[in-house]
């Protein structure tokens, strides 16, 4: 990804783990697709940790009893869980969920909205952002990129959904459009942020502080439109409580974003209210 | 002070000389443990968990809260051993990366970056971390690290161990250091690089 020249300078500060929040999820998300990237990461890592090696203390001697008791009681996460994209099972027709036909405004409460949030990125990727212009002019080009984002997503979403699944073109073109807006939402410490391009109809969705979905549930996301709850992708946090997802579906025809807990291969409809909603626009 | 009282022996010293081998064993340990293996997860944490408490220590310093995140990055281990991967890393790694990654959440959510960046600029930074240093016991590792960090320059070296040993993210760094931001950037970079090779991090 040579046309990032800007990212490739993230590894060390990422290996030292100095990137604030938003840049982090960024370059994670730069990391899954750049191959260089990931390499040199994974040295730089292994240098800090040797840094961090040298510090040796040895914690109190009922931590030990403490951890082992506690680990008896922690489920393992288990080996390459296999779920369906719920996208495919949902392609039939289906009913308007009461939570959208009410309008809406059950979380209007717990809404907070900072646009603010978006500018702290955009700066951030100032450097990128002239490279990206660049790529987002060439209609052709995205529209390339776009099927085969489409095309990966579909793939990695049959296989796994531990990963954050995006790729940093996807990401970094929602951010470089001259229209994006950002809704952000804090609940009960949980934060899920939407980076929206109504233009572009393109959404990404960002997660942070979440714990795991419950035992065979995972999270999905949907599109709230005139028409009903449209899917919009699934996503599990990772063990940091975080994650990115590049969302399916037409965002400009959505006035929300809602997330529900859902059986894992996801449901025909939103099965409950929806936990957290991002209204748009 | 009691404090000091917990600083133990390096589990380094001469085993570092067989490197190779401890790097093998704890893969074995972190591999099993993936396997639900409770007797493996046990055997690491007595391998690795005062190197995990160290880290954890000099970042978060405070000590209760210290063996807090300790006993959250060891249950993180547990839960989520499945997802080390040995082609990517070492164990070591893998479990110290973790480590410090859950230090620097715990200071940056404790602590406003103001008050941080105050402290630094009152010279503290130096100092702090020469107390640290010196209640750690000289090991072969310790002393192959200074080594590595002395060929730095101190823009590189300043800029690494704010952010590795302090928890400042480079924007700090930058405002700290008088520095550009993308003069930070690079010199964390290419600093580390230096320290790669110095050190022999394949």
């Amino acid at each position: 990804m040579s046309s990032y020249p800007d990212l490739h300078t993230l590894t060390g500060a990422y290996a030292v783990d100095a990137l604030p929040e938003d840049e982090r999820v960024l370059f994670e998300a730069h990391l899954a697709v750049c191959g260089a990237c990931e390499q040199e990461v994974q040295e730089l890592q292994a240098t800090a940790a040797r840094l961090g090696a040298i510090s040796v203390a040895g914690p109190s001697a009922g931590l030990r009893g403490r951890i082992l008791t506690e680990i008896d009681a922690v489920r393992q996460e288990r080996p390459e869980p296999v779920v369906e994209a719920p996208v495919e099972k949902l392609a039939a027709r289906r009913a308007v969920p009461r939570w959208v036909a009410n309008g809406l405004g059950i979380a209007a409460a717990l809404l907070l909205v900072a646009v603010g949030g978006l500018a702290a990125v955009v700066a951030s990727l100032q450097g990128q952002v002239a490279n990206l212009e660049v790529i987002a002019g060439t209609a052709e080009q995205t529209s390339a990129e776009l099927g085969a984002v489409t095309e990966r997503l579909a793939d990695l979403e049959r296989r796994t959904v531990d990963a954050p699944v995006l790729t940093s073109s996807a990401v970094t073109d929602v951010l470089a459009a001259p229209d994006v807006v950002t809704v952000s939402v804090t609940h009960d410490d949980l934060l899920g942020r939407v980076v929206a391009s109504p233009t572009r109809g393109e959404a990404v969705f960002i997660a942070e502080g979440w714990e795991p979905a419950p035992h065979e549930h995972t999270y999905v996301l949907w599109l709230i439109t005139p028409d009903g709850a449209v899917p919009a992708g699934l996503f599990d946090p990772d063990d940091q409580g975080r994650a990115t997802r590049v969302m399916t579906g037409d965002v400009a025809r959505a006035t929300a974003v809602g997330i529900t807990i859902e059986p894992e291969g996801g449901s025909p409809v939103p099965s409950d209210e929806p936990m957290m909603t991002l209204q748009l626009g | 002070m009691a404090l000091e009282d917990r600083w133990l022996h390096p589990v380094a010293g001469p085993d570092e000389v067989r490197a190779p081998e401890q790097a093998r064993d704890e893969e074995v340990l972190l591999l099993a443990v993936a396997r639900g293996d409770q007797a493996a997860f046990a055997a690491l944490y007595d391998r690795i968990g005062s190197l995990v408490h160290g880290i954890v220590r000099r970042v978060v310093r405070d000590p209760a809260q210290s063996e807090e995140v300790t006993q959250e990055v060891m249950v993180e281990v547990w839960r989520s051993a499945v997802r080390f991967d040995p082609d990517r890393g070492s164990a070591r790694t893998w479990i110290l990366t973790m480590a410090h990654r859950r230090a620097i959440d715990r200071v940056r959510s404790e602590q406003a970056s103001r008050n941080r960046t105050q402290r630094v600029a009152d010279q503290h930074y130096a100092r702090d971390f020469d107390e640290v240093s010196e209640r750690v016991e000289v090991s072969f590792e310790h002393e192959q690290v200074r080594t590595a960090l002395s060929t730095l320059t101190d823009l590189q070296r300043q800029a690494v161990e704010l952010a590795y040993y302090q928890g400042y993210t480079y924007r700090e760094v930058a405002e700290l250091l008088d520095t550009p931001l993308g003069t930070v950037k690079t010199r964390m970079r290419d600093g580390l690089i230096r320290l790669r090779d110095a050190l022999g991090v394949a």
